[in-house]
């Protein structure tokens, strides 16, 4: 075991951030390339490591682990806090099928598929198997979402959910087979009862802080906005480490944690958006790098034939065995079912997984940790790149929504009974001259902006009008005749 | 964004027909007939009609400046016409109204539409400016006018 060096910290930082930096900027090329995110975060990682050219010696399992389920945490937990409940809602029982008897059907077949072809004993073949079992929440959503692609009907939502969902299984299942592995003192309806016990405590936790935390955001007058993230922050990580230490799943406490927060109103919702989508981000680059350093890929290399033969049974088999058993009541069509079946991008959550036998020092863990390293990059390559091929081949994607960003923007949301409406000051309107509180506009009003000549002014109370000011009211439908009225006052002795 | 820059001779008229409001309203969007920025022209008088019902945009002194906002349109799209007769159009100050400057905006493009509408209005604001609108004789004549006055007003 190698203690972790005394590096100084500024040569942390500035390798970190150089690492950080050069992720993005490459990222962008990748946008074009049309390839996945990760796999060039991996690379960048790879190639600054001891074997590539940066030369950076890292093999601090423990380190590297920590890394991978504190980033883990927030992308699940950004990931929930960014699904929309009323879309999930129609596919949430195919969802936990999958998350489920799904993830639990392809960690079998592939045990069986190893243990059968490789002279895997049954238990290490179920351990692989469990590893690469559940699909990456950041994969999908990174192909799904930034990449050119919109889908018909609920599949979409089907993975998003499925996807951020079928982690903590992944996790139970891997544990679980470490235990009997090493112990072998776990009877297998002990397991049965620690699965329910596991994904009862998580949800219950997830569902309690998820309240608790919007209740507080909400009750709690902080006076300081950049205070609401960081309080965002300790409850996450409250929820994980609180929901695993009372024998919970974590990872499913902190993704059933987002949803319930993102699905509620609170203050500083859209800030809080940004700031968790912005920290998902760096989590997966940071999670990224830091395992791409920490495999040797010279190893990797050497198990290339197995893992090719693991990948594509993975792919081709596993997959879509768990994906049309557990869906085989469902009202998809198989093209659905076919198009579900190869979104099944696996990605950090398996390497993470796969660094667990390797601390529990399993015979043959390294082994392990190149071969799933293989299968991740194989199935990321292959399968992120040609979603959106497959999705045109499947008739499953529909015609692409143009998206734009704009200055001012302004949705009706529920609980919100106003809209957007423009106004042009009339040139002999009696308001000319008058300051907006003057006016005497209706409670539920505001003038949000006023356009003057080529300028935009955000009015307070004294603004003084004048005439041809284009004004930007919200303002209730009921109120609308008032703030007419109001405007079309006419200077008497202005007539002609 | 200038007016100048998304005002073109075929968008504009020097004697728009119509009697009434609906009349000139039709007419003057009609206008737009040609334009490539356009996708549906029916959702763009859906849009305009929708505006008007809100509150009239005759802004007083013979000038009306009707807009909306809309998704059938690829980009800012503008019309100007002078009507060939004084047309009611429900003006705050009852002044009939002979100029109308037709405004449609992509949905959500909020800012540019609010800088767009404030910059007309401004300029229409110039006694002297409508005067020479009024008597000009020809399309390319108005987006002239509307260049030359662009630059002595707001300097660019």
């Amino acid at each position: 075991m190698h203690s972790i060096p005394a590096i100084p910290i500024e040569y942390l930082l500035l390798v970190g951030s150089i690492l950080v930096l050069l992720s993005i900027i490459i990222a962008k090329v990748s946008d074009s390339l049309g390839l996945p995110m990760l796999l060039l975060f991996i690379a960048i990682g790879m190639l600054a490591g001891s074997e590539g050219i940066g030369g950076i010696y890292f093999d601090n399992a423990r380190a590297a682990q920590s890394i991978g389920i504190v980033a883990l945490i927030f992308i699940l937990f950004a990931g929930g806090f960014d699904t929309k409940w009323s879309s999930v809602r129609p596919v949430v029982w195919q969802a936990v099928g999958l998350s489920t008897l799904g993830v639990f059907l392809t960690a079998l077949s592939v045990g069986i598929f190893t243990s059968y072809l490789f002279g895997f004993s049954p238990l290490e073949g179920f351990l692989l198997g469990s590893v690469v079992s559940s699909t990456d929440a950041a994969a999908v959503f990174a192909v799904l979402r930034s990449r050119n692609i919109s889908l018909k009907g609920n599949i979409r939502s089907l993975l998003e959910l499925e996807s951020g969902s079928n982690d903590p299984m992944a996790v139970f299942l891997t544990i679980g087979a470490i235990q009997l592995i090493t112990a072998n003192r776990t009877s297998p309806l002990g397991i049965v009862t620690q699965f329910i016990l596991q994904m009862g405590i998580g949800v219950m936790f997830g569902l309690m802080t998820g309240h608790v935390m919007v209740l507080a955001l909400n009750r709690l007058k902080i006076w300081f906005e950049g205070i609401y993230p960081v309080m965002v922050l300790a409850f996450v990580a409250f929820t994980y480490g609180a929901a695993t230490l009372t024998g919970g799943s974590g990872f499913l406490a902190v993704y059933v944690a987002g949803l319930v927060a993102g699905n509620s109103e609170f203050v500083q919702k859209k800030s809080l958006l940004r700031f968790f989508d912005g920290f998902a981000w760096l989590s997966q680059i940071g999670m990224f790098l830091t395992l791409g350093l920490l495999v040797f890929p010279s190893q990797v290399m050497a198990v290339m034939g197995i893992g090719l033969l693991v990948s594509v049974f993975l792919m081709f088999v596993a997959r879509p065995l768990g994906v049309f058993l557990t869906l085989s009541f469902s009202r998809n069509g198989w093209r659905d079912k076919a198009f579900v079946s190869w979104v099944g991008l696996r990605g950090a959550v398996p390497i993470v997984l796969a660094i667990f036998p390797l601390i529990a020092g399993l015979p043959g863990a390294r082994m392990l940790f190149n071969l799933v390293f293989f299968i991740v990059l194989t199935s990321a390559l292959l399968q992120g790149w040609s979603v959106p091929i497959v999705a045109r081949l499947l008739k499953v994607d529909a015609p692409l929504e143009p998206k734009q960003r704009h200055p001012i923007e302004f949705a009706p949301t529920e609980g919100i009974n106003a809209d957007l409406v423009d106004f042009i000051v009339p040139y002999d309107s009696t308001v000319v001259g008058r300051s907006i509180v003057e006016l005497g506009l209706p409670q539920d009003t505001l003038v949000v902006l006023i356009g003057r000549d080529d300028e935009y002014i955000v009015p307070s109370g004294g603004t003084i009008l004048r005439e041809g000011d284009t004004l930007l009211v919200l303002a209730s439908a009921e109120s609308l005749p008032e703030v007419r009225a109001t405007l079309q006052n006419v200077k008497p002795h202005h007539m002609t | 964004m200038k007016i100048s820059d998304i005002l073109q001779d075929e968008f504009v008229s020097t004697k728009l027909q119509g009697k009434t409001k609906e009349e000139v309203l039709n007419s003057v969007i009609d206008l737009l007939k040609g334009s490539k920025k356009i996708k549906d022209l029916d959702k763009v008088r859906e849009a305009i009609f929708e505006r008007e019902k809100i509150m009239s945009t005759g802004v007083g002194k013979g000038f009306a400046i009707p807009h909306g906002k809309t998704d059938a349109v690829s980009d800012i799209v503008a019309a100007f016409a002078v009507t060939s007769e004084p047309v009611d159009f429900q003006s705050l100050d009852g002044e009939p109204v002979r100029l109308l400057f037709l405004l449609v905006g992509r949905d959500n493009m909020v800012g540019p539409h609010i800088k767009l509408l404030s910059r007309i209005s401004r300029l229409m604001n110039k006694d002297e400016f409508r005067k020479k609108l009024l008597t000009a004789k020809s399309s390319s004549e108005i987006v002239q006018f509307f260049k030359d006055e662009e630059i002595s007003y707001f300097d660019i």
